[in-house]
């Protein structure tokens, strides 16, 4: 594909994310007219209880950009080290292995800091997918994308339902935590921006270095090692970096899945193959993705709100099933 | 045309606990063609693999120009020694192009694109490997014959002085085997090229074969030129097969005529 067709789908795309950002400022249970929104931005003012809702639909906004982009990497990661069209944090059980180690460290050790989350999540998400992935490798031929949907399917189901069953006895607490069930964006302040976005810079930076490293491993491991790629490191690397995005955006915002999955697959739709393209496309995307989500959910839960996990899951489960049925024919 | 040397010393390999090579010492010879040849999990695949270090041996090394080739740096043995796999994976809807630039990974410094050097390498091995017009292809949409030819041309823009192949012609039909063949010749006479290959076909081995490794139940038998080595007794040993061995009236190398249960031979 020429580099002239890529830029424009990159503008395209930068454009959908600030439209995106604009509706996530003005809609939802008080909507407020764009032409506000430009002013209160600007300094100009304009109604004060306008200006307090945008005030906090802004933290709300960035933290669903970062989020999205987060899970949007860790889904091409998961994809690139896995070699597999299926793999995302969600179906490898990442955020429901995150949510139930945060609920049970809430529970049982009386966790209740962030960052004591993120630790909980972080510990969670890789114990949870190194289950997954070592489950889908029983028997023969490894593991198909078959057969780690099925395993991590099973595993999701359980583990989410340990998450309610620690949950239901502590009915005071369950309406504050639903999230941890479905996750929600929300809630989502300046703290938390400022405590997840070391964890996301850090994932994101390993995730730019690895991009020639996975390109070669696209290739098959004999043919990756043949080009001097250390390829344990670099699926070890590429792991660590993947639950890292998705982990710490699972502490503090829920499970929220078929980001990861939906959006590096469009991605290949748009650029090819070539992770140079999807990697940082994934994050614009993602971002994209997880910001109208939020969106919808507000408009279809009013004059409640829709979790935004509900919404992706709503939008990713067609996507999956497509991904799922080619993947019998084509593994990547 | 640089020479190297290029040996396994006492080599003990195998999967799990389970020894398919057993012991084997042998020198590549450097700028020629040599076919390892052998009955189906004789371990003639992962002979070749050791050399690749795909698989690390229990026991023994492998040397190139005097050092363990486990001491090397990855990316700069990279820039020496070449692998083309048995099945390596098409990345989906990736362009014959890109998929060649994908061998210029050992030259690559991080952050860096592709430099003059880069895509001169590219066009020389699509030129070498008569596939400069496919470049912007999808490689989905080739032949057999054609897809075996960019993923050779991506071990030449790889620039080794030495390049393994196992089986290069499995899947392909008589005519592409002997094209691909032919242009593995023409790399070797051209560039010097040192090539080891794993091949099934012991007539074409025999032809294209400077100097041929016989190996059964993870040793080596016989080792040595065609003419030298090829003969009903071998091939009884190495395939337990009766044959008559004859001179090949196209290339003078001996031809391999299996006998079989239903035919006499005359």
């Amino acid at each position: 594909m020429k580099i002239r067709k890529k830029l424009v789908l990159f503008i395209a795309i930068l454009a959908a994310i600030l439209f995106c950002v604009l509706l996530s400022l003005a809609w939802g249970s008080r909507s407020i007219p764009f032409a506000e929104i430009i002013d209160i931005l600007t300094g100009k003012g304009g109604d004060s209880f306008n200006v307090d809702v945008v005030r906090t639909r802004i933290p709300r906004t960035i933290f669903g950009i970062l989020a999205g982009a987060a899970l949007g990497v860790s889904g091409a990661l998961m994809q690139s080290i896995t070699r597999n069209p299926i793999a995302d944090p969600s179906i490898l059980g990442v955020n429901t292995g995150a949510s139930l180690f945060v609920v049970c460290g809430i529970a049982f050790f009386n966790i209740n800091l962030p960052q004591q989350y993120i630790w909980f999540a972080l510990v969670g998400g890789s114990l949870t997918s190194a289950f997954v992935y070592a489950v889908a490798s029983i028997g023969g031929e490894g593991a198909t994308p078959l057969k780690l949907a099925l395993s991590g399917a099973a595993v999701s189901m359980a583990f989410g339902s340990l998450v309610s069953t620690v949950m239901l006895p502590k009915s005071n607490v369950m309406d504050d935590f639903r999230f941890w069930q479905v996750g929600s964006i929300g809630g989502a302040g300046w703290d938390d921006i400022k405590i997840i976005v070391p964890y996301l810079l850090f994932g994101f930076v390993i995730a730019i270095c690895l991009v020639p490293s996975l390109n070669s491993l696209a290739l098959g491991d004999e043919m990756a090692t043949s080009l001097g790629v250390n390829t344990k490191l670099t699926r070890g690397l590429g792991a660590l970096a993947g639950v890292l995005l998705c982990g710490a955006t699972t502490a503090l915002a829920g499970p929220i899945g078929f980001v990861g999955l939906m959006i590096p697959h469009f991605m290949r739709s748009l650029f090819g193959p070539d992770l140079k393209y999807i990697m940082p496309m994934s994050a614009f995307g993602g971002a994209c993705l997880l910001v109208i989500s939020d969106v919808m959910g507000r408009l279809a839960g009013s004059p409640g709100e829709l979790e935004v996990g509900i919404v992706t899951a709503f939008l990713g489960a067609p996507v999956f099933i497509m991904v799922a049925r080619k993947a019998k024919v084509k593994s990547l | 045309m640089n020479e190297h040397l290029l040996a396994a010393e006492g080599i003990v390999a195998g999967y799990d606990k389970k020894v398919i090579i057993d012991g084997i010492d042998l020198v590549i010879p450097s700028n020629k063609i040599s076919v390892i040849i052998g009955a189906n999990g004789c371990g003639k695949s992962t002979l070749l693999k050791t050399f690749a270090r795909l698989i690390k041996p229990t026991s023994g090394d492998i040397v190139l120009d005097g050092k363990q080739i486990s001491s090397y740096p990855s990316k700069s043995l990279a820039q020496k020694l070449g692998l083309l796999p048995q099945s390596p994976v098409v990345p989906e809807g990736i362009t014959v192009f890109d998929l060649i630039c994908r061998g210029r990974f050992p030259y690559r410094t991080m952050m860096k694109g592709m430099n003059k050097a880069d895509f001169e390498a590219v066009e020389e091995a699509m030129e070498i490997m008569g596939i400069t017009e496919l470049a912007n292809r999808s490689v989905d949409e080739l032949s057999g014959g054609q897809r075996q030819r960019v993923w050779i041309a991506l071990a030449l823009a790889q620039q080794t002085d030495i390049l393994l192949l196992d089986e290069p012609t499995t899947f392909l039909d008589i005519a592409y085997q002997v094209e691909i063949l032919d242009l593995l010749t023409k790399l070797n006479q051209e560039r010097g090229t040192t090539i080891v290959m794993v091949l099934h076909d012991i007539n074409l081995s025999a032809r294209y074969a400077d100097y041929l490794f016989a190996v059964a139940k993870g040793e080596l038998i016989v080792q040595g030129t065609p003419q030298e080595i090829i003969s009903s007794e071998l091939m009884k040993e190495v395939f337990s097969l009766d044959c008559q061995v004859i001179e090949d009236p196209v290339a003078g190398s001996p031809l391999i005529v299996p006998i079989g249960k239903y035919h006499q031979a005359t």
